[in-house]
């Protein structure tokens, strides 16, 4: 580990063969277990430097059944057990509007043993009634936080029905509003929500989303998500791509633990240089991104630097480079080493081609569009087999009959869960890791 | 020639004190008189880019410390691309060539003084490019040989004996470059001359020749290569040309990495009978002229008065022939007298 507490390793295949352009590259970023090798720059500084948000639906459709709103406030009670004491929290409650629940007057408070119980006593008396309109509960949310100078800001949004009370647009505004400002996890109760809609929300704003289809699940999986919350101890850190003067990026996707593309996420640092957001840390995280670099080639047996990827942690005081990987590329008319294929690089583009066969299977088969749905989701089968996606190719076996892993071959289903297939397209981006 | 009488060298190049000219060590101020000199990159050495200086519209490029142009990303020369190594008794020149990114062969050149007359002592090491670090290798390789083959030399030891324990220590040297699974790896040759002998010591297929300066010698390769090529005109399989053409003709059987626990070198001596030159080389330069005659009527008569020139023409034959591989090329002129006495 480098005294940063992070390092960086890049793998790829260096050569070219003559006139090549295309550089790919698979740039693994882990974090130091041991929580005290972080810096200085970047981590909460303290637990008062982090806050907290629940998000709850209390819109009409969480009374049916009466259980829903019932296991949503015990889940919110079980998560609001695990903030540590001293960090800044607040629960927000929403349905066509948005209102805060504790503390009461829109303030944030500092959790100890106290203001834990006297949220768990507002929670408690949360009633459902009323729409949906995500977009002014992220709004509240980003107010609230506005006022508390944190360095990490996380959100748990919790929902069971569409964005039924304001346009896409308006969602679309005030999701762009909270870019930035803090991170938010999405999870869906039941299957009447838009597994689109929360995956818009939860990748803009870096965090994650997963369907829970029986509401008495969700006291353990909030309290699960508020202790992988509590671990982060690194915000705002960022993926710096420098590149030569004639070179452009093609792409930045992270593709371990799940697919996110970041490409569009660049932020100019000047014209060779620019950031991609990946979000808060916590102690012993490793990922993996994948990078891709389109370089002007130069004669056979020159080497050029394809791109400088640091990870750099940015804070009032100035930006900290944590840790940095060369992507190289090297020219020769070898054919054995420019053909090779990197082995990792070709898992993880497949491991993308899956999670994009799955969801497009999925919206052809909404569609109506059998012909498409079949094809695609039986490309998806094959891939998932080939790769050991394991977990993936188990939640494709609920929505099509596999006739023959290897080629492809499905059937759909006639029957199928809402639940099912809504488990299939929130997870579809999950990766399996591939090892060096 | 040097006899063994305590004669007056000059000064001190540190306190300005008299010396002995069989001195090692200045008997003032402890300075090292004679250091061994290796094809590191030279002091005061300032990285250029390659592509963008040539432009005069361009700003001056700035080089990050890993080496590469902050402009336009290509590789900028790292110093050991292109050295020059002259210490009068001997010379060498080492060059990138045309294909290759980096120069991963490295040389050390050092003389010692002794009571028994001049010494002269060259290590070429050629970084095997399917191992991690090459570059490394080499210079670590050559670097750590040639500090044992200055010392044993000073100290008047059997030269074959003092090649052993080079190797060793280059070895060693080596391992501890490694790490679990990376093993930096490197072809090895010495060659110690003295005024009688010369003393060859190898591992791999970078080679030594004998090139006679007189009508009556023979010219003639004092290594035998560590590759299959070898092997095979070894066993009678192939014709010389035959196995050099050969796929595997480059694939070496022997070298010196982390990876052998016990290295396994060769040794042979030679007794010159007249004037002539000791080349020492890469294989970067005699892929091109295998043969020990061809070698000879390049470098003769030049080699024998100015070591450096004609080193420098051979690089220079090398890359005009493709300049496929990094090329090394170190002269020594038999027997060792510097021209001073």
């Amino acid at each position: 580990m480098t005294e940063s507490g992070f390092t960086i390793d890049v793998d790829q295949n260096q050569y070219l063969p003559e006139g090549g352009r295309d550089v790919s590259a698979i740039v693994t970023v882990t974090s130091a277990a041991d929580a005290t090798g972080f810096s200085g720059a970047g981590p909460a500084g303290g637990q008062t430097g982090s806050a907290e948000i629940i998000i709850i639906d209390c819109s009409g459709s969480m009374e049916y059944p009466h259980t829903k709103i019932a296991e949503a406030r015990a889940a919110t009670a079980a998560a609001i057990d695990v903030i540590r004491d001293g960090t800044w929290f607040a629960v927000i409650a929403g349905t066509n509007l948005a209102w805060p629940v504790f503390p009461a007057d829109g303030s944030m408070a500092v959790a100890d043993q106290g203001s834990r119980a006297a949220a768990r006593q507002a929670v408690a008396g949360l009633r459902a009634g009323g729409g949906t309109a995500i977009g002014q509960w992220l709004g509240l949310a980003r107010q609230t936080f506005s006022a508390y100078p944190a360095s990490l800001r996380q959100a748990i949004l919790l929902t069971d029905g569409k964005n039924q009370h304001e346009t896409p647009e308006q969602l679309a505004a005030a999701i762009s509003q909270c870019e930035g400002v803090f991170s938010c996890d999405c999870r869906g109760v039941g299957t009447d929500w838009e597994v689109s809609e929360l995956r818009r929300i939860s990748t803009a704003l870096l965090g994650t989303v997963d369907i829970v289809p029986d509401p008495s699940g969700l006291a353990a999986d909030f309290a699960a998500m508020m202790q992988t919350a509590m671990s982060k101890q690194v915000a705002d850190v960022a993926l710096r791509v420098w590149t030569p003067q004639s070179a452009t990026v093609s792409f930045v996707k992270q593709v371990a633990p799940a697919v996110d593309d970041l490409t569009g996420r660049r932020t100019s640092r000047n014209p060779q240089a620019g950031d991609y957001p990946t979000g808060a840390w916590g102690p012993g995280e490793s990922r993996d991104y994948h990078v891709g670099v389109e370089v002007t080639p130069a004669g056979i047996g020159q080497e050029m630097l394809a791109a400088r990827v640091s990870l750099v942690a940015s804070s009032p005081a100035g930006d900290e480079i944590l840790g940095q990987g060369l992507i190289r590329a090297i020219w020769t008319d070898d054919e054995a080493l420019s053909t090779k294929l990197n082995q990792r690089v070709a898992h993880y583009t497949g491991q993308a081609e899956l999670a994009e066969a799955i969801q497009e299977g999925l919206e052809a088969r909404k569609q109506g569009d059998e012909e498409t749905a079949t094809a695609k989701l039986g490309r998806a089968v094959a891939l998932a087999h080939q790769s050991g996606n394991e977990d993936t190719a188990k939640l494709l076996a609920k929505v099509v009959d596999v006739v023959d892993v290897d080629t492809g071959t499905v059937r759909l289903k006639k029957q199928v869960e809402d639940a099912d297939e809504m488990a299939l397209d929130t997870r579809s981006t999950k990766t399996v890791r591939a090892r060096k | 020639m040097t006899g063994a009488t305590a004669e007056v060298g000059g000064t001190c190049p540190t306190c300005g004190q008299p010396i002995v000219a069989t001195d090692s060590f200045c008997e003032s101020c402890g300075t090292e008189l004679a250091p061994a000199v290796a094809s590191t990159a030279s002091p005061g050495y300032t990285p250029e880019c390659p592509v963008c200086s040539v432009d005069p519209s361009a700003p001056p490029g700035a080089i990050s410390p890993d080496g590469y142009c902050e402009s336009c990303g290509r590789k900028v020369p790292s110093g050991r691309d292109h050295a020059e190594l002259d210490l009068g008794l001997l010379a060498g020149v080492t060059d990138r060539g045309l294909r290759h990114p980096r120069n991963e062969d490295a040389m050390a050149l050092a003389t010692a003084a002794t009571p028994g007359g001049q010494v002269a002592i060259a290590v070429v090491c050629d970084g095997v490019s399917s191992s991690p670090r090459p570059d490394e290798a080499s210079l670590a390789a050559a670097q750590t040989a040639v500090r044992v083959l200055l010392t044993s030399a000073r100290r008047g030891d059997d030269p074959a004996e003092s090649s052993l324990s080079a190797v060793r220590s280059a070895h060693e040297a080596l391992t501890t470059l490694s790490s679990p699974g990376e093993s930096p790896s490197a072809t090895y040759v010495s060659a110690v001359v003295s005024g009688d002998a010369v003393s060859v010591c190898w591992l791999g297929d970078s080679r030594a020749y004998w090139l006679p300066a007189g009508p009556d010698g023979t010219a003639a390769r004092l290594t035998i290569d560590d590759s299959v090529a070898e092997q095979l005109v070894a066993r009678g399989a192939m014709g010389e040309a035959e196995a050099m053409a050969s796929p595997q003709a480059h694939v070496i059987t022997g070298w010196l990495g982390a990876d052998l626990t016990e290295p396994e070198p060769h040794l042979s001596r030679f007794e010159p009978v007249g004037r002539g030159v000791v080349l020492v080389c890469s294989d970067g330069l005699w892929n091109y002229r295998p043969e020990a005659a061809g070698l000879a009527e390049l470098a003769l008569p030049d080699a024998l008065s100015d070591p450096l020139g004609t080193a420098a023409s051979l690089v220079k034959f090398a890359l005009d022939a493709g300049g496929v591989d990094n090329i090394t090329v170190v002269l020594i002129p038999f027997p060792p007298v510097s021209s001073a006495t």
